[in-house]
């Protein structure tokens, strides 16, 4: 059962196409797992296409209308366009999958066509990043082994972790498959994941580990995540 | 049933107060961008091109600095609705929100182009403008469908069955069947074009 949800905020900016390729695949594949939220981006679709060919313009737009067009020739756009009256093929993609720690994990289609680096193991956690060319953003596949976690950690950023597959638990409870769970610098946790477990996750910027000895670790807070 | 004749309006007329609606003939949207898909009619596309261009056009020059960019939105969105049109379902939503999401796509592939300096195109991925090419989930409801697509030609006067029935079933293009019938072309055109719009009002009418 899926509790954790993208907020309405973060929907929108998914509809209008605002977010970034990485949180835009996080929202779409939580969408796909979550009817709930599909219906809900239908809805905004419905209206952003509404907001965007449906109201009238003030008059102003009238003059601007001559002024901006002027410089297009639509006829020859017309014309280019309608040359081919080839439609395109749609071709089914094939699926694909990826390896970490020996377990093999179907990708969801929103990644299919990402560039992944090979996976690095660290202990108990295995993770391959992915390479959108983002810059802060990082994104990645976070495979966890039964019994393993991640340090207490808060983030100076935000931190989204999207559960593929699988579960885990942290001190705010335990999530499933589908869960969205979007985190900022005002939230401390370790997550530990009792039986194993894939995420897909994006961070704007390197863990900070918060606890004790793995304090420690801090220089290797970018490398998860 | 008779298309309805319907002028758009090309500029905004006695409009007093913002955030008011233009008046937008949803039904003649979608059947243009079938005739398009159905047909590769060019008027069609013309009547589309009149009335999405211009807006696409002021949204992509809000959204990128360069002229050249807001136009090359323009023309990408133009000539996927002209490529894709067969991938427009009458029964999941508006012409619009279709076109919509055409012009999202390529918006969010351009910026990325800008901005991340990426040649992908990812946003077919996140927002794929047809659903999924025929999932296995579907072949069940597709039978029904396809029973209920069944019983309405049936219903159909004789002479727009058999165009329909050869053009669907037996695969036969529209040259042929004007032969096959010894009827001119035209005729098989907008008797194909009648039957549609009967099945279309039966089957998902109240989208419309």
């Amino acid at each position: 059962m899926i509790k954790h949800h993208p907020s309405q905020e973060l929907l929108q900016a998914f509809v209008n196409g605002e977010l970034p390729a990485s949180l835009s695949a996080g929202v779409a594949i939580h969408a796909d797992m979550c009817p709930a939220c599909q219906a809900n981006i239908a809805n905004l679709t419905e209206q952003a296409a509404e907001n965007s060919f449906e109201q009238a313009f003030l008059h102003q737009f009238v003059v601007d209308e001559s002024d901006d067009i002027s410089d297009i020739d639509f006829d020859r756009m017309f014309e280019e366009i309608t040359q081919t009256d080839d439609l395109a093929s749609v071709t089914p993609s094939q699926a694909k999958f990826v390896t970490l720690k020996g377990k093999e994990y179907k990708l969801p289609k929103q990644l299919q066509h990402m560039e992944f680096a090979s996976p690095m193991n660290l202990g108990k956690l295995a993770r391959s990043r992915i390479n959108l060319g983002e810059g802060e953003i990082h994104s990645s596949l976070l495979h966890i082994d039964p019994g393993g976690s991640v340090p207490q950690h808060t983030h100076h950023g935000y931190e989204l972790t999207l559960l593929l597959e699988g579960s885990f638990s942290d001190e705010m409870g335990e999530y499933h498959a589908g869960d969205f769970i979007l985190l900022d610098q005002n939230h401390d946790h370790s997550p530990v994941s009792e039986n194993g477990c894939l995420c897909f996750t994006v961070a704007n910027d390197a863990l900070h580990f918060t606890k004790g000895f793995n304090k420690l670790l801090n220089p290797f807070g970018s490398l998860i995540y | 049933m008779v298309q309805a004749q319907m002028n758009l309006p090309t500029k905004p007329s006695g409009v007093t107060s913002k955030g008011m609606k233009e008046q937008v003939d949803h039904r003649q949207l979608s059947q243009w961008l079938i005739a398009v898909a159905e047909q590769r009619d060019k008027q069609a596309f013309a009547c589309l091109f009149k009335f999405f261009a211009p807006k696409i056009l002021r949204i992509a020059q809000s959204k990128f600095n360069q002229e050249a960019q807001a136009s090359e939105v323009v023309q990408e969105t133009m000539s996927n609705v002209w490529r894709k049109a067969h991938l427009f379902d009458n029964a999941k939503g508006a012409a619009t929100t279709w076109v919509y999401t055409v012009m999202r796509n390529v918006t969010f592939d351009m910026l990325r182009k800008v901005q991340s300096n990426r040649e992908d195109t990812l946003s077919d991925d996140f927002w794929p403008i047809a659903e999924s090419v025929v999932a296995e989930e579907d072949t069940f409801s597709d039978h029904l469908e396809k029973d209920k697509i069944l019983s309405c030609i049936d219903e159909l006067p004789e002479n727009q069955q058999q165009v329909v029935k050869g053009f669907y079933f037996m695969e036969m293009s529209q040259e042929q069947l004007a032969k096959h019938l010894n009827l001119p072309l035209g005729t098989i055109k907008s008797r194909l074009r009648l039957a549609l719009a009967k099945l279309r009002a039966q089957l998902g009418g109240k989208h419309d």
